[in-house]
């Protein structure tokens, strides 16, 4: 059954998962592209020099596509289920309701780890051609927070998506914004790296929001 | 509890008692509605729109908690229903709803992992009748192609009860007929239970056993069709209506009963 529910729920996705994965690496090439022509212009020790003495790690444009990346994924896999009423049927599945919505989440959070993960990887490949180890570690920590933050972004478009009220809805919406946010705060590298194992555990907690939701639903407020 | 328990127990399949209903800040849907579906009964619930007949499957199926009453399906409390007891319910939700984005062969070996008596051969015996390929999106059929489809899976689950809401939406006669025959014969054969809505009274009188006429607030008539109709045709020729009274008693309907107790609007 569960193969079957994965299987469902990637058939439901998979454009959208290529679309966000097309974005997040086309970013990254973008980023790729821009460090190659300073090498190219001033050197790599130039590169060095920049990263070390002015906080640049070089990959802004990246930062913002891990939640536009989620916002598409969540709302191809969880709006069809509210719009197309699709969710009583998927309720009413001879499987465990709370587990089944779960499994569609981690279907969903896995998607999105792979592709985050494949940027992450570019960009680290790519720079280790070019600075020594920590410095890669140094971009690839600066970056965490906004992987985080996608799935953030995940986890508050399912439950918008899954919520039955409007006014729900928005409330939903607007403290997802606010927790977004929060990863975005401080520009400068390694900002967050006090506070990461937080952000992980904050984003293990919100797995509960879009379950909140659903047991909304199963009470009528659609 | 399987067929036989629930046969030899007398229980009902589905239990409902003192059921009332009312949306939140709406008017009242029903209040104190009581009744039982034996088992191997099919039964028809009719109403004109917006009498609570979708809100009372949904009741059912546990996507809206009423405001008191007791409602039980195959002994279980409908807000706690088990996933094993799930499985013994085939569900058609309005509007034929199923994953669209899914193939005719994908969604079918889906619904097979969880049905433990899936029976394949139904579902692509009613599939044959559609003329489409098995690699054909359900989403890029027609909108009657769609609902053939939800109907070929819920017969297919070979479930004890068929929860069927306005099953005939989207289909053309013919294969209303169709599966209306279909499902009488099947019904009949296998012992199942049937709960079903439908606008198109006509199809019913055909298929359904006992039937429930709700109107707002209040059940009507909760009587074989049998009896209904023979009452109803014994009363014929002191009915209001004149197309009622100078018709010949074996020519009316169980739509003309329906609309000789609920009026026209």
């Amino acid at each position: 059954m569960e193969k079957a529910i994965i299987v469902k729920e990637w058939l439901k996705t998979r454009l959208a998962a290529a679309a966000s994965m097309v974005l997040c690496l086309a970013m990254a090439a973008y980023a790729i592209l821009k460090i190659n022509r300073l090498v190219a212009l001033k050197g790599a020790d130039h590169l060095w020099m920049i990263m070390l003495l002015k906080d640049n790690t070089f990959i802004d444009a990246i930062q913002y596509t891990t939640v536009i990346s989620a916002i598409i994924v969540g709302i191809a896999q969880m709006a069809p289920e509210m719009t197309q009423k699709r969710l009583k049927l998927t309720l009413h599945l001879p499987y465990p309701q709370m587990r089944m919505v779960g499994l569609m989440l981690s279907v969903g959070l896995a998607e999105l780890i792979a592709i985050f993960a494949l940027q992450c990887a570019s960009i680290a490949v790519f720079y280790s051609t070019l600075i020594p180890a920590s410095l890669v570690w140094r971009v690839v920590l600066t970056s965490l927070p906004w992987y985080l933050a996608g799935l953030i972004a995940y986890l508050f478009t399912s439950a918008v998506c899954l919520e039955g009220t409007w006014m729900r809805r928005v409330v939903l919406a607007l403290l997802g914004v606010c927790a977004v946010m929060i990863c975005y705060l401080q520009p400068a590298p390694e900002a967050y790296n006090g506070m990461l194992w937080m952000i992980v555990a904050f984003v293990f907690l919100l797995a509960l929001l879009p379950l909140g939701s659903v047991l909304r639903f199963k009470e009528g407020r659609q | 509890m399987d067929n036989n328990v629930s046969r030899l127990s007398g229980e009902p399949v589905i239990h409902v008692k003192d059921l009332s209903m009312r949306y939140d800040g709406g008017r009242q849907i029903y209040d104190g509605l009581s009744f039982d579906v034996p088992q191997g009964r099919i039964l028809g619930l009719l109403g004109k729109n917006g009498t609570g007949k979708t809100t009372t499957i949904n009741i059912l199926m546990g996507y809206l908690r009423p405001r008191g009453g007791e409602c039980r399906i195959f002994g279980e409390d409908i807000r706690r229903l088990s996933p094993a007891t799930r499985s013994r319910i085939a569900l058609l939700i309005e509007g034929h709803v199923q994953y669209s984005f899914m193939t005719i062969s994908q969604i079918e070996r889906f619904y097979s992992r969880f049905y433990p008596k899936w029976n394949r051969a139904a579902y692509y015996e009613l599939m044959s009748k559609l003329k489409v390929s098995p690699d054909q999106k359900i989403s890029t059929m027609s909108c009657g192609q769609r609902s053939q489809v939800a109907l070929g899976l819920i017969l297919a689950q070979n479930a004890d009860l068929l929860v069927l809401d306005d099953f005939s939406l989207g289909l053309d006669p013919g294969y209303r007929r169709l599966f209306v025959d279909y499902l009488h014969q099947y019904a009949k054969a296998e012992n199942k239970t049937v709960f079903m809505t439908s606008h198109i009274i006509q199809d019913l009188e055909r298929l359904i056993d006992d039937c429930i006429i709700l109107d707002y607030g209040k059940i009507l008539v909760h009587k074989p069709v049998s009896e209904i109709m023979s009452e109803f045709r014994k009363s014929a020729p002191e009915n209001p209506d004149p197309y009622i009274r100078e018709r010949e008693p074996s020519l009316l309907t169980l739509e003309d009963a329906f609309i000789s107790l609920t009026g026209k609007y």
